[in-house]
């Protein structure tokens, strides 16, 4: 487990993914991120500037944190996406889904 | 690891009370005086292991144990009795109704923990067997006994399935003559439970595919379909699934596909491998996603290949993935071998920094062969070759 979360707000955490997020830790980072949304959190953002793995099962668990914040009128960004994560978002097409932001300062500009 | 839950059954306080305390060093522990308050703290929680006295009132020890043999997650508790009754009537009782272990007051704490212990490793042991077999199961299931066999086309298809690999799919159906229909997906998560998912999925797909084929020939649309399955299907709320579905046509060398987040299939020749590009949103995330069929034509002497992403994952010399790009370098140069997936992952192992595939490993490879050298010439047949030349 190496994420760490960060609350900008209430509504408003920002979980900075770390280096890895796979098979090994990713229901960790969805066991944390269900004990937010539970808190009130609605906007998660996922910091993964110091990412270099992501796995389909932790592309998963973002998968069911973006089903569970959506009903809730919640959002899931991504911030700072190293190139590794990119090319997991290109070949799964979910920038359609998953609004990018170049940085954390940028991301906090657009979320609420 | 979690660690293991016991429940102790003891109406005498003071033994409870030090069974508990004993106990509690190595495992989580909660109590019950009797049968009957046995079965309510069984409800809160399923614990690991029963260590149950049997003279006790309200519900004694061998009611307690008849009444979890009656329903299945209760049935496999291991269970330990423990009694100050060292007469062989109360053993034999024992061993009628299946209790696992047996031990007489007074007793020897370490020998309990010893026997506590060992229980629990034989159940570990049992469970993971029980995985690999089910997991193995699941796997045949769903891979294909026989691959499609056209004249003037070859297929190949490989698959490696680990106990701890994901849920990886393929499957092929001629639905009507001379149309096939080809899929292969990936269904997110690791182990047992993606290959679980997997399998109920492949059955959505299956299903949706036969029930729409009279209303529709588009990949694209079967594809839609399978996404609202999955959106509205709350039993089916957690799957996330890459999926690539193909339409094959061998008569007009035709391809017209669908694709929902899956690695791009590549076309290769003996020359070159070129990546189809197209592809959409993978399924299972957005509600109102839509989907694209694109066609290709397959040339003489090239091969439409699509695999899983534990291809692409493995770890080469230097430390990076293999990647899309690197496999496109080395692929074209195992088009002309009889067994063409063997030879590349053998390849791939090789420049490998591991000794195996890190993942499951799925490939299929359905190549459409160079045109025959005739014997006469062309200008003579009087038939043509309708089925060989482009349209």
């Amino acid at each position: 487990m190496n994420f760490t979360v960060e609350s900008w707000n209430q509504q408003t955490v920002v979980v900075h993914v770390g280096k890895a997020l796979d098979f090994r830790n990713a229901s960790d980072f969805k066991a944390a991120c269900q004990e937010q949304v539970r808190a009130g959190v609605r906007n998660f953002v996922l910091d993964f500037s110091e990412t270099g793995i992501l796995d389909s099962t932790g592309l998963g668990s973002i998968f069911s944190l973006y089903r569970q914040v959506s009903p809730l009128d919640g959002q899931v960004v991504f911030a700072a996406v190293s190139r590794p994560v990119q090319v997991v978002v290109q070949l799964t097409r979910t920038y359609k889904v998953f609004r990018q932001f170049p940085s954390l300062d940028a991301a906090r500009e657009a979320v609420k | 690891m979690a660690q293991h839950s016991i429940l102790v059954v003891e109406d005498e306080h003071t033994l409870r009370r030090l069974l508990e305390y004993r106990l509690s060093k190595l495992y989580r522990v909660r109590t019950a005086a009797n049968g009957e308050e046995a079965l309510e703290r069984v409800k809160e929680e399923l614990p690991d292991l029963v260590v149950s006295d049997i003279m006790m009132p309200r519900m004694d020890g061998f009611a307690l144990q008849a009444e979890l043999q009656k329903t299945r997650e209760t049935r496999a508790i291991p269970f330990i009795f423990l009694t100050a009754k060292a007469d062989e009537n109360s053993r034999l009782k024992g061993r009628r109704t299946g209790v696992d272990d047996y031990i007489t007051k007074p007793f020897d704490i370490d020998a309990l923990l010893t026997r506590i212990e060992r229980l629990l490793e034989r159940t570990a042991i049992f469970q993971s067997q029980l995985d690999v077999k089910i997991g193995q199961d699941f796997s045949q299931k769903l891979m294909p006994k026989k691959l499609p066999t056209v004249e003037g086309y070859s297929s190949h298809f490989f698959n490696n399935p680990k106990e701890h690999g994901g849920g990886d799919l393929f499957d092929w159906t001629e639905a009507e003559p001379g149309t096939f229909y080809i899929t292969i997906g990936d269904v997110m998560g690791k182990g047992l439970q993606a290959k679980f998912y997997a399998f109920s999925f492949l059955g959505y797909v299956r299903s949706t595919l036969h029930g729409t084929l009279r209303e529709t020939r588009s990949p694209a649309l079967l594809m839609q379909r399978v996404n609202q399955v999955l959106m509205d299907d709350p039993t089916m709320e957690e799957t996330f699934a890459s999926l690539l579905l193909a339409r094959w046509e061998p008569a007009k060398n035709e391809l017209t596909y669908a694709n929902a987040g899956h690695c791009r299939p590549l076309i290769v020749s003996p020359s070159k491998a070129e990546v189809v590009p197209y592809s959409d949103i993978i399924l299972g995330l957005d509600p109102m996603a839509e989907f694209t069929d694109t066609t290709l034509e397959l040339a003489p002497e090239s091969a439409f290949v699509a695999y899983t992403d534990g291809l692409l994952e493995q770890e080469m010399e230097g430390g990076a993935q293999l990647g899309e790009g690197g496999l496109m370098d080395i692929i074209p140069g195992f088009y002309r071998e009889d067994q063409p997936i063997d030879r590349l992952l053998e390849h791939i192992l090789e420049k490998s920094t591991l000794p195996e595939f890190a993942d499951d490993i799925l490939v299929f490879w359905l190549a459409r062969q160079a045109l025959r050298q005739r014997q006469t010439p062309r200008w003579f047949s009087p038939f043509g070759d309708q089925a060989d030349r482009k349209a």
